[in-house]
């Protein structure tokens, strides 16, 4: 039995691998659009740090929290929103699959459905997003005030790594939602994650309804606010970053279940 | 002209046969909205100002940015992109009519449905948000939101000739958008900004979107330079006008259309 699904775990991963591949190989086709769309996403990361560069110059504090400690937090949750392109931005054609009725290649292929979409294209402004998002992580990690043990840089990986896993579920459970909704584009997962942009600054800085949304009904703190406030050792927040690998099965299961669900409804007639 | 109107009144009616797929767009930008009077109203709770601007003024800043950000954003660009793309640009060069104007008509058919959103997310973001200046000066205002949706139309236009090019438009559309929202002064004032940046905000066009009427708005300027302001909007419509009409030239000889 665990000999079983441990074979069946490389051969998703390996074919995962290669579905990627080949999408790379022809993005690669396309050698400007390639480097454009880096850049693109080195200059929109970029936006937020401009943000906060030039306010912070003049104000030391935001609800408490530091600068480095505000790039911290902000690229923290750039790491995570910005690995989700380069591995799974074929959710995002979800939507227009299923207007197309265009899903039905992948039901006939003997490989989990899900697993096809994500992988049918890849994203390269994530790369530009995760140099960016990457760079500024680790000057703020230089900068912020933290007494560093081998404990808790694992603990940090563990929760960077649950709030990648967290993001990426977000992203899938948003995008399948199109199962539901007659629209050709994913208008509701755009929205989405405009909310996920909002958990890129100290939650506190909001009221309680947006608290309630980003803390719980869709936890896109945990992909970076929370982590960092547990790091960071921060009054009430602190304990809340260390559940963020349970927030993230947690919500991987549901997006399987949502995922498999939406097959059901499936007519493949397109709209 | 008919064609031209015609092209304008159908490209109205697929925004309101799009109205879900608008209406969640609105509702996203709210968020957007939301989060950053939520910073500025961290940053400046203790009723102090940064670079001259009270937590009220910012609001009402926000506010025209939030409504410059809709005029002429809802339809055009992507459209005309997909048609460079799969090459159906080529049946448009064929047309007895020009591709810049037939695009500016369409742009024209989106302004009523982005009207109403901006009507409606700005009434509610008025009774919400909290006390804000009014406009100081209605006018001279609407003179100058007058221009911004040609000006953003022209860049729109420029920027979209370069999937001549690159043969994709994301990236090119992305980092425009980032651009121009640093030097538009979408993000944050221009005169927050460091100096060098403050020079590029004056040699380029962006200034005219956001930083124009956001100042004329609440009276950060003179009457006198809000006119030339204002002067400097008419500028750049007609001055990117006719660039993108020499480069759309030079452009359209690029087209290759091969499919699959």
């Amino acid at each position: 039995m665990v000999a079983e699904s441990l074979v069946s775990l490389r051969r998703n991963t390996r074919l995962y691998r290669r579905s990627l591949g080949a999408v790379v190989r022809a993005v690669l086709e396309y050698v400007s659009d390639f480097w454009i769309l880096i850049a693109a996403g080195i200059v929109t990361q970029s936006l937020g740090l401009v943000f906060l560069s030039v306010v912070m110059a003049r104000v030391p504090h935001l609800n408490g929290w530091s600068y480095p400690e505000m790039v911290l937090i902000y690229a923290l949750a750039g790491v995570s929103s910005g690995i989700v392109p380069v591995v799974s931005d074929g959710i995002w054609q979800l939507a227009s699959f299923i207007h197309n009725g265009q899903l039905d290649y992948a039901l006939t292929r003997p490989y989990p459905p899900l697993l096809q979409v994500m992988s049918a294209w890849v994203g390269f402004n994530g790369v530009g997003d995760l140099v960016a998002s990457l760079a500024m992580l680790t000057w703020a990690l230089l900068r912020v005030d933290v007494h560093w043990t081998p404990l808790n840089i694992l603990i940090m990986l563990v929760l960077m790594l649950s709030g990648i896993a967290l993001r990426l579920a977000l992203c899938v459970v948003a995008n399948t939602v199109s199962f539901w909704l007659r629209m050709p584009m994913p208008m509701f997962a755009m929205t989405a994650w405009q909310v996920g942009e909002l958990a890129r600054y100290p939650l506190g800085i909001y009221g309680f309804g947006l608290r309630f949304l980003l803390g719980a009904a869709a936890p896109f703190a945990f992909a970076g606010f929370f982590p960092a406030a547990w790091l960071l050792d921060r009054g009430g927040y602190a304990w809340l970053g260390i559940l963020t690998p349970v927030v993230a099965v947690a919500w991987w299961i549901f997006a399987v279940y949502l995922f498999n669900r939406g097959l059901r409804r499936y007519e493949s007639a397109g709209h | 002209m008919r064609a031209y109107l015609t092209m304008a009144r159908n490209s109205m009616r697929s925004t309101f046969a799009f109205r879900t797929a608008f209406l969640m767009a609105a509702v996203a930008a709210c968020f957007q909205l939301v989060a950053t009077v939520a910073l500025w109203s961290a940053l400046l709770s203790n009723g102090g100002s940064i670079g001259g601007f009270t937590l009220p003024e910012m609001k009402a800043y926000l506010l025209v940015g939030y409504v410059t950000g809709w005029l002429g954003n809802a339809i055009g660009e992507w459209t005309l992109a997909n048609r460079i793309r799969d090459g159906q640009v080529a049946l448009d060069l064929v047309k007895p009519i020009e591709t810049q104007k037939m695009m500016f008509a369409q742009v024209l058919g989106g302004l009523p449905m982005e009207l109403i959103m901006i009507v409606t997310v700005g009434a509610g973001f008025v009774l919400v948000a909290g006390p804000m200046p009014g406009p100081s000066d209605v006018p001279l205002l609407l003179l100058s939101l007058l221009f911004v949706m040609p000006i953003r139309f022209c860049i729109g236009f420029l920027t979209t000739q370069l999937v001549f090019w690159t043969q994709n438009f994301h990236g090119v559309a992305w980092a425009r958008n980032a651009i121009g929202a640093v030097l538009s002064g979408s993000l944050v004032p221009l005169s927050l900004m460091p100096g060098w940046l403050q020079v590029a905000a004056g040699v380029l066009p962006f200034a005219s979107l956001t930083s124009t009427p956001a100042l004329i708005y609440l009276g950060k300027v003179s009457t006198s330079t809000a006119y030339l302001l204002i002067g400097v909007q008419a500028f750049w419509v007609v001055a990117l006008w006719f660039l993108a009409r020499v480069a759309f030239r030079a452009a359209s000889r690029q087209v290759t259309v091969h499919g699959g």
